[in-house]
């Protein structure tokens, strides 16, 4: 037990060095982007698994709080000037007021209806957003001119690190562990004297927090888009397909999956040009056929199996040099 | 006043048949398997493609054309049923949703380029030779075109409905949506009747697929803006009434009319969807669902 | 079950392997091989030749903007390689003519992808200069990257006026823009006779900034030429239903409609003014029937409508039959309506290269803020804003093909006024 913590521990550590260090290590600005982009989605979709996860509601709208975030951060940070940090945690300050506004309503309804209800939600954000902000927010050309990509970069490892952190101290706490007896079994927690919708809202707004600040984040970093964008159901999808593909309510499944998400299809974005989002599609199917508990679960399965094997191993050598 | 806000009415309910024939078959496949395909969008898709190919390499009229479209399209379901979705029927609900969510996502992204390639990224679109012709009634005009595809709509409905309450199948489907275990334990063929119903979801798809190709138009990304309409439109309706999705569609096709004429275009889609997460809130089941939902 | 695996496997791979052959026959690859160059002799030592001048695009291949893209890529391809037919573009600094190497990537019609492509082309292929993709959200996003690393950047297919009023110093657009498109028009208009104007404007704006802005220059000058605009009406880009707005402008008795509708809202428009029986005078509607398969969409329904698209292959401007030519051979038909300004993209960096006569980045911006010459698009300046100095031409639907009707010099066909109701065309 202690030699699997230190090993979890070292690896650990070693990544956070990794991300320190990769800057130094390589010098071309694409593969640092290629990193800002993994850890945008680590973030998104570690955030997206607190209630999708962990607490078992299907969430469509995390769009929302991720927009919101954005949006805000940029109106404070760019138009009205203020510093960023204050700017970011206003971002996530919006985002967890929505949620703590929706939340009562939203947690009325019940699976397939939460999911489509909070879709709808997300949807209304979009369009109002797409009408009230039509104009292009682009840097003002001398941000642009002085635009320095690293400090973006370790924003973005600071972001992932607190998200993932964060969702690590949650799920091994006692609330964690409401939240998942609401997700297996919500009556019973609540004979049990667990309150569902009070652990419900808890992780709602912690993952809207978290979500806003991954949008704030962004809008930190992105040069020229449309408010709009960050309200796009895609980012919503593609959270939630992260974390299902890399194995939802554990902590390392979203980082798997953004992981595999983001640099597969980068890799084969620059490779074949024409055909890259077919070939793309046809892994995903195959990943989710042949792994259908997402890397996570295969990773487990495929541990077991070893280890069973070596242990049988083991009982064979050992009764042959008993033997002999 | 009248006439325009009945000219407006009219065009709304045209929209609406669209929308609910689109999360009908959506809410069929969904009820019966718990499969959530999200690649229902694309099914449309290629049903508009499909009528659209006809009418171009053969000149067949696109309502004509329909069983040809039905007949594709229940290849195409036959396929990814035997191919994928088989492969999801003993899964746990919860893992049925997912893994689904997951295959579709892949699927969209493969059928969207196949489209890509086969017919290009341009907006395609069937204009026969009544295309633009009207029925006036009243000072009202009723478009040929959307009146006939009202119609189909209609009556693919019916048909469906009549499938689902008549036939020894229809019974076992929906025998199936109220309690598989039940359901198996009475001797019911689960697969087939997952099949059967993956594959009608599939048909009903392309049937709307086509009708939009003569309505409005298709292109290879339409995909995921119809699965949202579906999907909403499904839980409008309430999941487990066919005739509820329907006419869940129509009352989201009526809104949207009625709010761009009163209130303005910029607005439809917002008021729509307003209205919608409001019926949420008095009926969290939907305007026609059962509590157990 | 390890069959049915292995069945699955090759089913997939067969499927896939099957949609991308035969899909795209004319697919060209990625990245042009440069054409092979002879070394030239000289005494004085110089800077090693570099194997060629890197230039690189993020385009919508995919996604909404896909059909535009499709249009654009091959006007830079066929530009590249008739370059590098010559033998490539002649460099003082290194006095020795070098071939182009372009790379194409697809951003799937996402800023956030064309942002990480184009850095990619920046931190990889260190190209010397950006050619655009398509769509004003797009090369809003993508001219900000240029601007921040310092590479001149030269974009088509989009009138947005407002990106280029950002300061922004390494963004050309040799292409038409919203203020030209809002003189032109009742320019056009009032070279009809007196009586016959059609002078009850209907403006439908799609609720973008592009949208916006051209809506609104419409609106205010419509009054400085004589006309009135009797309807103005707002909708959310992707709606299915027009016809509240629509009978709005019938019963005010607009007899011109201009409009800005992306391609599936231009079609649903014009299908339900059919049905409705709405058929305005005079209709400009930009970009929805820019589309090639507007015509064999709508058939008859869709003629009489009008565009301004930027260029046209009717111009009478050198390059112009041969790139016909070229497009011809390959399509099927006569170069589509952004292929020629994005050709002009690459005339224009070329000439600039062997002003400049070095590939560095901020002496050819220079070079080309001072271009002055002939493309396929016609001549071509700059203003400091970057915006181009060019041919804003009027394009019409007729019989299913579309017809150069203003201005007259270049007209291949007369302007066919006023359209007759939709049942009678």
């Amino acid at each position: 037990m202690t030699g699997k913590r230190i090993i979890t521990l070292v690896l650990i550590i070693a990544v956070l060095a990794l991300l320190a260090a990769l800057p130094a290590v390589v010098s071309r600005d694409s593969i640092i982007n290629m990193a800002v982009l993994v850890l945008l989605y680590v973030a998104l979709a570690s955030s997206w698994n607190i209630l999708g996860g962990y607490t078992g509601q299907t969430n469509l709208g995390h769009a929302a709080f991720f927009g919101l975030g954005g949006l805000t951060t940029r109106l404070l940070w760019l138009s009205a000037g203020w510093s960023l940090f204050p700017s970011l945690l206003a971002g996530a300050g919006a985002a967890t007021t929505l949620a703590l506004i929706i939340g009562t309503p939203a947690f009325k309804l019940k699976g397939v209806y939460f999911a489509i209800g909070t879709l709808a939600l997300g949807q209304v954000l979009n369009v109002t957003v797409g009408d009230m902000f039509p104009m292009i927010t682009s840097l003002p050309v001398q941000q642009l001119v002085s635009y320095q990509l690293l400090p973006r970069y370790y924003l973005f490892v600071g972001l992932a690190v607190l998200t993932v952190g964060t969702a690590y101290v949650l799920v091994n706490s006692r609330l964690g562990l409401g939240m998942m007896a609401v997700r297996e079994e919500e009556e019973a927690a609540e004979s049990l004297g667990v309150s569902a919708f009070r652990h419900k809202l808890l992780a709602l707004v912690v993952s809207a927090f978290l979500a806003g600040l991954t949008g704030g984040a962004f809008a930190f970093y992105h040069v020229g888009y449309y408010p709009q964008f960050l309200f796009s159901p895609v980012w919503t999808f593609d959270a939630l397909m992260m974390a299902y593909i890399g194995g939802t309510g554990t902590i390392i499944g979203p980082i798997i999956g953004a992981l595999f998400f983001v640099v597969a299809k980068e890799l084969l974005a620059l490779r074949l040009v024409e055909i890259h989002l077919t070939v793309f599609g046809t892994l995903f199917i195959l990943v989710v056929l042949f792994l259908p508990g997402g890397f996570v679960q295969a990773w487990a399965s495929i541990r077991r199996a070893l280890v069973r094997q070596l242990g049988a191993r083991g009982v064979r050598l050992a009764s042959r040099r008993q033997a002999s | 006043m009248l006439g325009p806000i009945a000219q407006n009415l009219v065009f709304g309910i045209m929209v609406g048949g669209l929308y609910g024939l689109a999360a009908v078959g959506l809410s069929l496949v969904f009820g019966v398997t718990k499969f959530l395909n999200v690649a229902h969008g694309e099914l449309l898709m290629l049903g508009g493609y499909a009528g659209f190919w006809i009418f171009t390499l053969w000149g067949v009229d696109p309502f004509l054309s329909l069983p040809l479209v039905v007949v594709c399209l229940v290849l195409i379901g036959l396929v990814l049923y035997k191919l994928l979705f088989a492969r999801m029927v003993k899964l746990t609900e919860e893992n049925k949703i997912k893994n689904t969510l997951l295959v579709g996502f892949g699927l969209s992204l493969v059928f969207q380029n196949m489209a890509l390639r086969l017919w290009s990224a341009d907006d395609r679109g069937i204009t026969t030779a009544y295309s633009g012709q009207a029925l006036t009634l009243f000072g009202v005009r009723f478009p040929v075109v959307r009146l006939a595809s009202l119609a189909i709509a209609v009556v693919t409905l019916l048909l469906l409905d009549l499938f689902l309450h008549r036939t020894y199948t229809g019974k076992a489907i929906r025998a199936t949506v109220q309690d598989w275990e039940a359901a198996t334990l009475m001797g019911i063929d689960i697969h087939r009747v997952y099949l059967l119903s993956f594959v009608v979801g599939a048909a009903v798809a392309g049937i709307a697929g086509a009708l939009v190709s003569v309505g409005y138009s298709i292109e290879p990304a339409m995909g995921l803006e119809w699965t949202l309409i579906a999907l909403i439109v499904m839980v409008l309706g309430g999941l487990g009434s066919i005739v509820g999705t329907f006419v869940g569609g129509l009352v989201l096709g009526v809104t949207q009319s009625l709010t761009s004429y009163w209130i303005g275009g910029t607005y439809r889609e917002i008021v729509a969807l307003l209205i919608f997460l409001v019926v949420l809130v008095f009926r969290p089941q939907g305007l026609f669902g059962s509590k157990e939902g | 079950m390890r069959s049915r695996i292995s069945v699955l496997f090759v089913l997939v791979f067969v499927m896939s392997g099957l949609l991308t052959a035969c899909g795209s026959p004319t697919a060209a690859p990625a990245t042009q091989v440069p054409a092979t160059q002879a070394p030239e002799p000289t005494d004085v030592p110089k800077p090693p030749t570099p194997a060629a001048i890197e230039i690189g695009a993020s385009m919508p291949l995919t996604g909404k903007y896909g059909a535009l893209g499709a249009m654009v890529k091959p006007g830079y391809e066929y530009a590249v390689a008739d370059i590098n037919a010559a033998g490539g573009i002649y460099v003082k600094e290194y006095d020795a003519k070098i071939p182009l190497r372009l790379t194409i990537y697809d951003d799937e019609s996402d800023p956030t992808k064309a942002v990480s492509k184009l850095e990619t082309l920046y931190s990889d292929q260190k190209v010397v200069a950006y050619l655009g993709g398509a769509g004003s959200d797009m090369h809003a996003a993508t001219s900000a990257i240029a601007e921040k690393n310092g590479v001149p950047y030269c974009g088509v297919a989009f009138a947005l006026w407002q990106i280029h009023q950002q300061g922004y110093r390494y963004l050309f657009s040799p292409f038409p823009k919203s203020p030209d498109q809002a003189r032109d028009v009742y320019e056009i208009l009032n070279g009809l006779p007196e009586g016959e104007r059609p002078t009850k404007v209907a403006i439908f704006q799609e609720k973008t900034d592009w949208g916006i802005e051209l809506g609104g220059l419409w609106k205010d000058n419509a009054a400085t030429y004589g006309y009135e605009v009797v309807a103005y009406e707002e909708y959310a880009p992707r709606s299915e239903d027009f016809s509240g707005m629509i009978l709005k402008a019938q019963a005010a008795g607009a007899q011109t409609l201009l409009a800005m509708p992306s391609p599936p809202d231009g079609l649903a428009m014009v299908k339900q003014m059919a049905e409705l029986g709405w058929a305005p005078e005079f209709s400009l509607i930009i970009r929805a029937p820019e589309n090639v398969t507007w015509g064999e969409t709508l058939g008859t329904t869709g003629d009489y409508i009008t565009i301004f698209p930027g260029w046209h292959n009717g111009e009478k401007f050198p390059g112009v039959a041969e790139l016909n030519a070229a497009y011809q051979a390959q399509f099927g038909r006569p170069a589509d309506l952004l292929t020629g300004p994005a050709y002009a993209c690459v005339q224009i960096f070329a000439d600039a290269i062997a002003r400049a006569g070095t590939l560095d980045r901020a002496a050819l911006r220079d070079a080309v803020a001072a271009t002055d010459m002939m493309t396929v698009v016609g001549p071509v300046t700059f203003n400091a804003d970057g915006t181009g100095n060019v041919l804003n031409p009027l394009i019409q639907w007729q019989s299913g093909k579309l017809e150069l009707v203003w201005p007259p010099e270049q007209a291949t066909a007369d302007l066919l006024f006023p359209a007759p109701a939709f049942d009678k065309r």
